[in-house]
């Protein structure tokens, strides 16, 4: 059992002594100035214009989350379909296919729910 | 069938019903309903003496209804020597508690009367419940009304008090309600039927440490109601705090909730633990008898002095339960009804001088015998009925039960006479302090004289003390068979074994619907030691 | 599974359907928000229970071994709990309409959260699948959530909806956690597989860990110590309304979903959860009822209080026999008619938004409304378990099953809380009756007249004559307790 999972353990320890070791060259080897500009955030290479903490309107995270919702939501239709395509003849398939409907339906309940909410308004 | 058991509980119920449908500011007409409608029960509670057949020793006049069929509960009703005197005891005071509070009740007097005529239903509920659980349905129902008794017309301290007095007593009687379960499954177990039946619950058979145990989920439910030596606590505070009524009813019938449920249930449940226990319960019952006596002694206020008088006193009656002999028991009994009425007529007293000089401090008093020369009177015979005087009833009680004690308990018995000496001492010292000697305080030099309503509360309770003390026998006769046959099951006799076999089958023959389940009829063990039933599963 | 299988879930497909529509009344606006979105609820609620109880009448002729593919019952137990979930969201709907009254926010979306609760508590109730009742029970959670936070612009509503929301969230998957690990060792959710594979196994560590956790999420939802510290707050912190809604039919939804998993599923591993669960249950005894005595807070009293009552359902699932098993039912509803009967009283005496909380709100109400102070004693007396109230009969039955099981020292902890728990309630008693109070306002409605009146009469009658309901319990229980193996006894 130990030994099947001993490239596992050298591969992470590998990985740690890499990590470190580049580290620590840059430390030694490296100048150290410490200025303010050196100090200074700076994003792919460019300075920050601005506060990097800065408010958001909350309206950015509630169009996030209805999305995640509807597509998580619309993720769930693969694997009906699967199944769906092994049972789809006769009266089992007009089942499924009514089961999904109401699952949309049950959707759309939201989507307009949430539409005629104004929450997609900005 | 006769249904006597039925109509005396319920009659207070249903003038309560009719009472919340009148006015609240018809005072007048709501206390004297309540008067009427208590008097109707002490009627009925006569009809229930007059259908009393002297010399049968089990439960009389029952009546026997399922109530939850599922688990054997029965409402079941009866009434035997032990418990009749109590009824009618019950039933005496509170009309008594009416009268006293005619003329003294402003605040809410319809809740009033209300909680009493409750209270009044449930405490015969508890002495005329021959069913277990129903039983404890009452005992229960009895808090409340005297919480809010207390509560709401008690003095200063009063919510403290009520919810001590609540709390206490609560605390034991669930734990009573374990040992009710337990008992009913160890029956279950042994016969197969499951009942509460008190009668039939007679013949269970327990395994020692469970019978230990169970002798004291329900002893200490009953010794917090007595109240027994270190439990008495509640009992000063509840009474210095009660208005009269409360004080009266208190004293008089729900203390003796606790010695009655030693007879019905303790002893003959519990024999064996009873026979091993029966010193340290003796032992407290002395040490309440001299210590209540002592406290007595020292208190300053009145109704304090009275109500530690009352520890002392049950004590004598918990020395007699536990004495285990004829004499000590039937003594017993009617030293509670004996304690009844002369506590109660000493509260009514105490209540009758705090209405009219507002403090209960015998430094206060002096020479009121020259202002209330009636009124002396009556004090002083309640006195000295408290105290024991030969030719009243207290006397009877208490020579009964230190005759019947010294036989069994001799050095312990001779400690707890002390207790009668000292009573004499502190009730004598209490009468000369408060009336005679010079007036010293200028408001006692008029004082309003008792009222009628107070003569006609006292005049029935002296006439009583009176009766019992030249003609005991009468009362005592009605004792004698019903004490006769617990002291059998207790000692376990043949006789008793027998009669336990055999007990639903002699309640049968007074003419009653409660036959005994046939299981209930099987022999009697051959040797109580055996452990034969370790409990349920 | 085809289309003749919905007669099962018949009740909570109308439902459902009942529910988004009135989702949707208030946004799209036309004729229908005109009306009355109470009496629309009240409708949908009866138009459930009559579906409920055609279904019940209708399965009895189908072949019951189906049901859902194991997924979900129409037992008797089932059935027994979702008409007292419906009849208890329907006093609920009562006990709403002074609060959704004051017109800020939407009675619409309030009754259709209340409505997709309902149906995720009648889900629970149906669920034999470990499936099926984790998402009744997300269902009731996530609605009980934005319910807990109704008031929007109440810093203490919007606090207490947090918490709840978060430690519901993290029990939540603790719960998940301990069914995966169930469905590792056993192969099936069903909770009858489940039992089938237990009985083979002696001892296996992973499953061990999976009923420890699966126990600890469900004592997360029934507040049970140490899983208990959201109670007060969110009972505090959510609408009045909210706060009954949570002590009284969620809670007895979880103890619905802990009498069935561990009377149908566990039972085999009893000898290893039952001490277990008795420690939590003396310990939710303990505590709940000595943090009671010193909250000045109506709603935080009833927390502690109702966590407190946690523990004493459990001891029916703790000594797993039939009578413990009749108890839940019994206690259930018991609880919850005594509850809802004091929270009408608290909602009486609002004046406004967080009024009627503190225990001298209530100073003097035996003189302003007699009867209403003394209806709130007999829901006091009962939740204390004194005789002649439902609560005794209710207690009773738990305390004898402990005692028939061999648990008497947890008994006895049971009874002498029990005492304990009287000192508090007796402070409502002492405020209402022996304070004379200052004239506050107090404002008694219809339909808290309505609900307290219901509450007050069935939590007498069942005091007094308790048969019918007992024989009832028997019934309901019957096919759960068959499951359990356990023998029942005459009478019992």
């Amino acid at each position: 059992m130990t030994h099947t999972l001993l490239p596992v353990l050298i591969m992470m320890l590998i990985a740690v002594v890499v990590g470190v070791v580049m580290l620590a060259l840059a430390w030694f080897v490296g100048g150290h100035a410490r200025t303010a500009s050196k100090q200074e955030p700076y994003e792919s290479g460019v300075p920050s214009l601005d506060e990097n903490r800065k408010r958001v309107n909350v309206r950015f995270y509630q169009i996030a989350m209805l999305f995640i919702l509807f597509d998580i939501e619309a993720a769930f239709l693969y694997p009906w379909a699967v199944i769906y395509r092994e049972a789809s003849t006769g009266a089992q398939g007009m089942f499924l296919f009514g089961e999904m409907l109401v699952f949309i339906v049950l959707l759309a309940v939201g989507y307009v729910y949430v539409w005629k909410k104004k929450a997609f308004d900005f | 069938m006769n249904y006597i058991l039925s109509i005396t509980l319920w009659l207070p119920v249903a003038a309560a019903v009719i009472l919340l449908f009148f006015p609240k500011t018809a005072a007048s007409a709501i206390k004297g309903f309540g008067l009427l409608a208590s008097l109707a029960t002490f009627v009925a509670s006569l009809g229930i003496l007059n259908g009393f057949h002297e010399g049968v020793a089990g439960l009389q006049l029952t009546e026997s209804l399922a109530w939850i069929p599922q688990w054997g509960i029965r409402y079941a009703l009866g009434v035997d020597g032990i418990s009749l005197w109590l009824i009618l005891l019950t039933t005496l005071l509170t009309p008594v508690v009416f009268l006293s509070s005619w003329n003294t009740i402003h605040k809410h007097p319809k809740e009033y009367v209300i909680a009493f005529l409750i209270m009044e239903a449930a405490m015969i509920g508890v002495f005329v419940a021959s069913d277990l659980l129903l039983f404890y349905v009452f005992f229960e129902l009895t808090l409340l009304p005297m919480y809010l008794v207390i509560g709401v017309w008690g003095g200063a301290n009063r919510i403290y008090a009520a919810i001590k007095f609540f709390l206490f007593t609560i605390a034991g009687s669930l734990l009573m309600l374990l040992g009710i379960i337990y008992l009913a499954f160890a029956h279950f177990h042994d016969t197969g039927v499951l009942t509460f039946t008190i009668t039939e619950l007679y013949g269970t058979t327990l395994a020692p440490h469970a019978q230990v145990l169970l002798f004291f989920a329900f002893a200490l439910a009953f010794a917090i109601k007595v109240p027994l030596f270190p439990l008495h606590t509640w009992l000063p505070d509840a009474h210095v705090e009660a208005p009269t009524g409360g004080s009266i009813i208190l004293a008089g019938v729900m203390l003796k909730m606790g010695t009655y449920g030693f007879l019905r249930f303790v002893l003959p449940f519990f024999p064996d633990a009873t026979a091993k226990y029966a010193g340290l319960l003796i032992a407290l019952a002395v040490i309440g008898i001299v210590y209540g006596a002592l406290v007595a002694w020292v208190q300053p206020d009145m109704k304090k002095l009275v109500a530690y008088s009352s520890v002392s006193h049950l004590g004598f009656c918990v020395l007699g339960i536990f004495a285990l002999n004829q004499t000590s028991i039937e003594g017993s009994i009617l030293q509670m009804v004996n304690h009844g009425l002369s506590t109660g007529a000493l509260f009514l007293c105490v209540g009758v001088i705090y209405e009219r000089r507002h403090t209960r401090l015998l430094a206060d008093y002096g020479g009121l015998a020259k202002t209330m020369p009636v009124f002396a009177t009556f004090f002083i015979i309640a006195m000295l009925s408290s105290v024991g005087l030969p030719g009243l009833n207290g006397f009877i009680g208490e020579f009964l039960i230190l005759a019947g004690s010294f036989q069994t308990w001799p050095r312990a018995t001779i400690v707890a006479a002390t207790g009668v000496i000292l009573a004499a001492i502190y009730l004598l010292w209490l009468i000369q302090r408060v009336f005679f000697g010079p007036i010293t305080k200028e408001e006692n030099k008029n004082v309003r004289e008792i009222a009628w309503n107070e003569v006609v509360a006292l005049v029935p309770l002296v006439v009583l003390m009176v009766w019992i003390g030249v003609r005991p026998n009468v009362f005592l006769r009605k004792m004698t068979p019903s004490v006769q046959q617990l002291l059998q099951i207790v000692h376990k006799t043949d006789a008793g074994k027998a009669m336990i076999a055999g007990v639903g089958r002699r309640v049968s023959g007074v003419g009653d619907q409660n036959r005994p389940h046939e299981a209930m009829l099987r022999p009697p063990t051959p040797d109580p030691r055996l452990p034969l039933s370790g409990g349920v599963r | 599974m085809n289309w003749n299988d919905m007669i099962y879930i018949l009740p909570e497909v109308i439902l459902t359907i009942g529910a988004s529509a009135m989702l949707l009344v208030p946004v799209t606006g036309g004729r229908g928000a005109k009306l009355s979105a109470k009496w629309m609820m009240i409708i949908l609620l009866a138009i459930t229970a009559g579906a409920l109880i055609y279904c019940s009448h209708a399965v009895e002729n189908i072949d019951q071994s189906r049901q859902l593919q194991a997924m979900f019952a129409l037992d008797g137990f089932s059935i027994f709990f979702k008409l007292l979930f419906i009849g208890a969201i329907a006093m609920l709907v009562m006990l709403s309409e002074d609060f959704l009254a004051e017109g800020k926010y939407s009675p619409w979306e309030y009754y259709s959260l209340l409505g997709f609760a309902l149906c995720g508590m009648m889900f629970m109730a149906s669920g034999v699948h470990l499936i099926t009742i984790y998402i009744g029970l997300e269902l009731l959670s996530l609605s009980s959530y934005i319910l807990a936070g109704f008031y929007k612009s109440e810093l203490k509503s919007t606090e207490a909806a947090m918490k709840y929301f978060i430690l519901g969230a993290v029990s939540s998957a603790i719960l998940l956690y301990g069914i995966s690990l169930i469905y590792g060792v056993c192969g099936s959710l069903n909770l009858l597989d489940i039992a089938a594979a237990m009985s083979t196994i002696v001892t296996n560590d992973a499953l061990m860990f999976g009923i420890m956790l699966l126990g600890a999420g469900l004592c997360f939802k029934i507040a049970a110590v140490p899983f208990h510290v959201w109670t007060p707050d969110v009972y505090e912190g959510a609408p009045t309304p909210i706060a009954a809604f949570l002590s009284t039919g969620s809670k007895a939804a979880a103890f619905a979903i802990f009498a069935r998993i561990f009377y149908t599923g566990l039972h085999d591993f009893h000898l290893e959860w039952n001490y277990v669960l008795a420690t939590i249950s003396a310990l939710s005894m303990i505590i709940g009822n000595l943090a009671a005595i010193t909250q000045d807070n109506v709603k935080r009293m009833l927390g502690y209080s109702s966590i407190a009552h946690a523990g004493y359902v459990l001891l029916g699932v703790i000594s797993l026999n039939a009578l413990g098993l009749r108890g839940i039912l019994m206690y259930s509803v018991v609880y919850v008619f005594a509850n809802l009967g004091i929270w009408a009283t608290v909602l009486m005496l609002r004046r406004h938004q967080y009024a009627g909380e503190r225990v001298d709100d209530f100073e003097g109400l035996s003189r302003r409304s007699p009867l209403w102070a003394f209806a709130m004693v007999i829901f006091l007396l009962s939740l204390g378990g004194i005789p002649p109230t439902a609560g005794f009969i209710g207690k009773y039955f738990l305390f004898a099953a402990a005692v028939q099981a061999g648990f008497g020292w947890l008994a006895v902890i049971a009874v002498l809380m029990s005492a304990v728990s009287m000192f508090y309630y007796l402070r409502l008693v002492v405020a209402m009756y022996l304070r004379e109070g200052v004239e506050a306002e107090f404002a008694i409605t219809t339909p808290l007249r309505i609900v307290a009146g219901i509450c007050l009469v069935v939590t007498l009658a069942l005091g007094i004559v308790p048969s019918s309901l007992i024989d009832q319990a028997v019934l309901s229980s019957s096919h759960v307790a068959a499951h359990a193996a356990l023998t029942p006894h005459a009478g019992r």
